[in-house]
């Protein structure tokens, strides 16, 4: 996105939904690096990659062995892999382009979350937290599983032994405990049931620092925003709390190490915590003090500059939207259906959402027509101005118009070739090349349709036009149900599991709202 | 940064000439990986060539018919393996051009169709109408996306940046429009005090520049995000056919262009002086193309004509 003139999109938040995709039911889903591609899993344990561009399915991974449903997806750095947890306690890695099975891995609990390691391209270690034991980091490759500390213990002696339980048979039951990895994949950061975040350096299993979270209620979702310069907790107490790295984001490890040292003469949980005090800082803190609602599925926008928070009530479809100074942005609503997951894109202003019922619903920002993007020396004024003409303005032949001389100098040398790296994407140690977009094979014509008519302007349901600034005189929209469809190639899917978009009936403000817009639209030009 | 371009310049020369086509040719266009060489033309079909790796002549490969009137444009996907077609029939078609058939019919503008592009990522294609309007169309399943109300004329040309984020069209109503991709907003106007109907519009291989050619004889290079133009070239002859032109890159910076007086221009990018003349052709030479590494040009001519000449570089 190098074009300096696409409105600065930083900043930006969406405020209605413009689409949503269906295809089975859909629980749990996941942008790639770009957000050209989304990820959804869904409870008959088939994966859809979606094409976020044109809103179609790119690709199908599915498998055989699992018909369980899918509690997460996850992609590897650079779009390559992507591995899927599903209810029958099994983590699948798959290779993206060609759609194969790279390794199934079992496991003894079924994972609730499952994270690949975000540092290389191709990773063989993944951050798997289970229903209910300690999360764990697996090796994909030989299946070997390594548990991470989620308490530590009340010695003094600054040792932290193995968790007692890998696989709770008799053992106290733990709550899911939230776990997830630092931007390149150095350190897991965890959130136990006590309210505490502890760094964990996973290569020696060995508590690093810990972070008493205020209240010290159970952390039910941790997760890091893009860039790796904050972290958000998500407490039983009802609370988001944003906290600031203080680590470098290379080299975490050697920074603690550092940190050791000076903290020497302190020990145990004492040194953990002075240590804990270094990496992280309470920055902001986010509850809705009113219904006192509890959240779900919080995450950062692409640039960090906002959080968002799902309501996890059931019977509705709320999405609180904050900027990262604190201050409530915008509630968006969505249809009377509880939300499991949401997701911000990495570049563009839109969330992704998922309800209960299986759908994906995509909120945008709502488009006003920009005239003078279409006619340049139009101004669009806010309140009058009081004009003053020029001195020869009725003159017959203006002093003005006589001369015109270009301004721009024709010998200065024009670069053609020369490519602007992206600011958007600092990662730019790109040894391997990024997977943006998987091929698309158009899927042929059955002879007998081609001289078929095809109306595009079939399903234009109600009089729904938000967010779609282009549609109506124009005719036909592309947004339509393509009932005869032709056999798809690569994809298997009988006929009722042709991806379908269609508008949503919107609720009744929505309506109101598009009333006052039809008015207005009747003065646009086309 | 070359002073005297004469110098080092050398010449291109007529190696080949191809025929087969029977009426007027509309477009000719490489492939990316350099490997085929594609024509339209108003005889309805569609041709491709080969390019041999031994020796730079090109033999012809498939015949594509199926279009019910005369093509208009063509375009290559990135992986060379999908080739489509606007043609007067108001429809777009998708071959493959392994096996030269078929794939699509995508259906939709109500008016001849007359320009079309895929986009780098080749999984949209954005095409141009008599109807006013640029469509977006996905490949896989060949709905179209958006109907951008794009002009007040027809719109002559259509090109995608270098990823695939703008759309720029042109128009005879004297316009360029720049539209953001992923939802089909306009974000810029071109205009200029005078307005000559635009026939033409290409990005520049970093996206920052757009080529335009009007019915005026002179082609212009713009700065779109500061919305003036940079780099004036004329001499050549367009007042009359959608010429296209295109930037050369593979030895030193020109632009080319076809030209209604039967000859092919070379203009250096940065002084805009003419190099050379490329004479050969028996009508005006409609549409040119540049090989993406080899220095080798080719070029499309109207019905007096109806042949496709290849061009290169005299080797020292």
């Amino acid at each position: 996105m190098n074009a300096p003139i696409i409105d600065p999109l930083q900043g930006d938040f969406p405020e209605v939904i413009e689409e949503y995709l269906e295809h089975g039911v859909m629980k749990c889903i996941s942008f790639n690096r770009r957000g050209t591609l989304l990820a959804a899993g869904c409870s008959d344990g088939n994966c859809v990659i979606w094409d976020f561009e044109t809103r179609g399915i790119a690709k199908e991974l599915r498998d055989k062995d699992c018909i369980a449903a899918i509690t997460s997806v996850s992609w590897s750095k650079y779009g390559h892999r992507i591995l899927v947890s599903s209810a029958d306690k099994s983590l699948t890695l798959w290779d993206v382009v060609s759609g194969e099975r790279i390794s199934r891995t079992t496991l003894q609990q079924t994972p609730l979350q499952a994270r690949l390691h975000p540092g290389s391209s191709t990773p063989s270690l993944c951050l798997a937290c289970p229903l209910s034991s300690a999360p764990m980091i697996v090796d994909l490759n030989t299946g070997s599983t390594t548990v991470l500390p989620v308490l530590i213990p009340d010695t003094s002696n600054g040792l932290v032994p193995q968790s007692r339980n890998k696989f709770s048979d008799g053992a106290p039951p733990y709550t899911p405990t939230a776990a997830c990895f630092n931007k390149y994949g150095d350190l897991v950061y965890v959130g136990n049931s006590k309210g505490e975040i502890l760094i964990i350096d996973y290569g020696t299993i060995q508590v690093r620092a810990m972070v008493p979270v205020t209240g010290g209620a159970v952390v039910k979702n941790i997760v890091f925003s893009r860039s790796g310069e904050y972290l958000l907790t998500n407490s039983n107490d009802r609370t988001i709390r944003i906290y600031e790295n203080l680590l470098p984001l290379k080299d975490g490890l050697r920074a603690l190490d550092d940190l050791d040292k000076t903290a020497n003469e302190l020990d145990g949980v004492e040194k953990l915590k002075a240590i804990g005090s270094k990496c992280l800082t309470l920055f902001r803190e986010f509850q809705d003090s009113i219904t006192k609602m509890h959240w779900k599925a919080p995450c950062f926008s692409g640039d960090g500059e906002w959080v968002i928070g799902g309501s996890a009530s059931k019977g509705e479809h709320k999405i609180y939207i904050w900027d990262r100074a604190g201050h409530l942005v915008k509630i968006l609503e969505g249809p009377k259906e509880a939300l499991i997951d949401l997701a911000w894109h990495p570049v563009h202003p839109i969330v992704v959402s998922v309800s209960l019922t299986g759908l994906v619903y995509i909120w945008a920002k709502d488009y006003t027509e920009n005239w003078s993007a279409f006619a340049p020396d139009f101004k669009e004024l806010e309140e009058n101005e009081e004009y003053v003409e020029r001195e020869d303005e009725f003159d017959l032949v203006p002093e003005t118009e006589k001369v015109k001389e270009s301004d721009v100098n024709e010998d200065d040398e024009v670069d053609i070739v020369t490519v602007e790296k992206d600011s958007a994407f600092s990662d730019s140690d790109m040894s391997q090349e990024e997977l943006c977009f998987l091929p698309a094979i158009p899927s042929p014509d059955i002879p007998e349709q081609q001289d078929k008519c095809i109306e595009s302007s079939s399903k234009l349901v109600d009089s729904n036009h938000s967010g779609s600034p282009l549609s109506d005189d124009a005719g036909p929209n592309g947004r339509t149900t393509n009932h005869a469809s032709s056999p798809l190639e690569d994809n298997s899917a009988a006929e009722d599991a042709v991806a379908r978009k269609r508008k949503r009936k919107p609720s009744e403000k929505g309506l109101e709202l598009q009333a006052e817009k039809e008015t207005l639209k009747d003065d646009t030009f086309v | 940064m070359t002073t005297e371009p004469n110098e080092s310049f050398r010449p291109y020369t007529l190696t080949q000439t191809l025929t087969g086509h029977k009426r007027p040719i509309s477009a000719v266009k490489f492939s990316s990986n350099g490997r085929l060489l594609a024509s339209s033309s108003a005889d309805k079909t569609l041709r491709t060539y080969c390019l041999s790796n031994s020796d730079p002549t090109l033999s012809p490969l498939q015949e594509f018919q199926g279009h019910e009137q005369g093509v208009s444009d063509l375009a290559f996907s990135s992986d060379s393996r999908f080739l489509v077609s606007a043609s007067d029939d108001k429809t777009l078609r998708l071959w493959d051009v392994q096996t030269g058939s078929l794939i699509k019919t995508l259906t939709g503008h109500t008016n001849y169709a007359f320009c079309v592009k895929f986009n780098p990522q080749s999984n949209i294609i954005v095409s141009g109408s008599f109807d006013e309007t640029v469509r977006v169309w996905d490949v896989k399943s060949a709905k179209c996306l958006k109907v951008l109300p794009a002009h007040s004329d027809p719109v002559t040309s259509v090109d995608f940046n270098r990823d695939g984020s703008l759309i720029v069209s042109s128009s005879y109503d004297g316009l360029c429009r720049i539209w953001d991709a992923g939802t089909g907003h306009c974000m810029k106007t071109l205009i200029d005090d005078e307005n000559p109907p635009v026939s033409f519009v290409k990005f520049s291989p970093n996206g920052k520049y757009l080529l335009v050619g009007t019915l005026d004889n002179t082609l212009r290079l713009w700065n779109y995000s500061t919305g003036k133009f940079l780099k004036t070239y004329t001499g050549h002859m367009n007042s009359k056919y959608c010429i296209s032109s295109t930037f050369s890159v593979t030895n030193g910076k020109y632009i080319v262009s076809g030209s209604e007086d039967n000859c092919l221009y070379l203009w250096d990018l940065q002084t805009r002086k003419i190099v050379q003349k490329l004479e050969g052709h028996t009508d005006t030479v409609v549409s040119v193309s540049c090989h993406p590494s080899e220095n080798m040009i080719a070029s499309g001519s109207l019905g007096n004509d109806k042949t496709v000449k290849i061009w290169t570089q005299t080797k020292d």
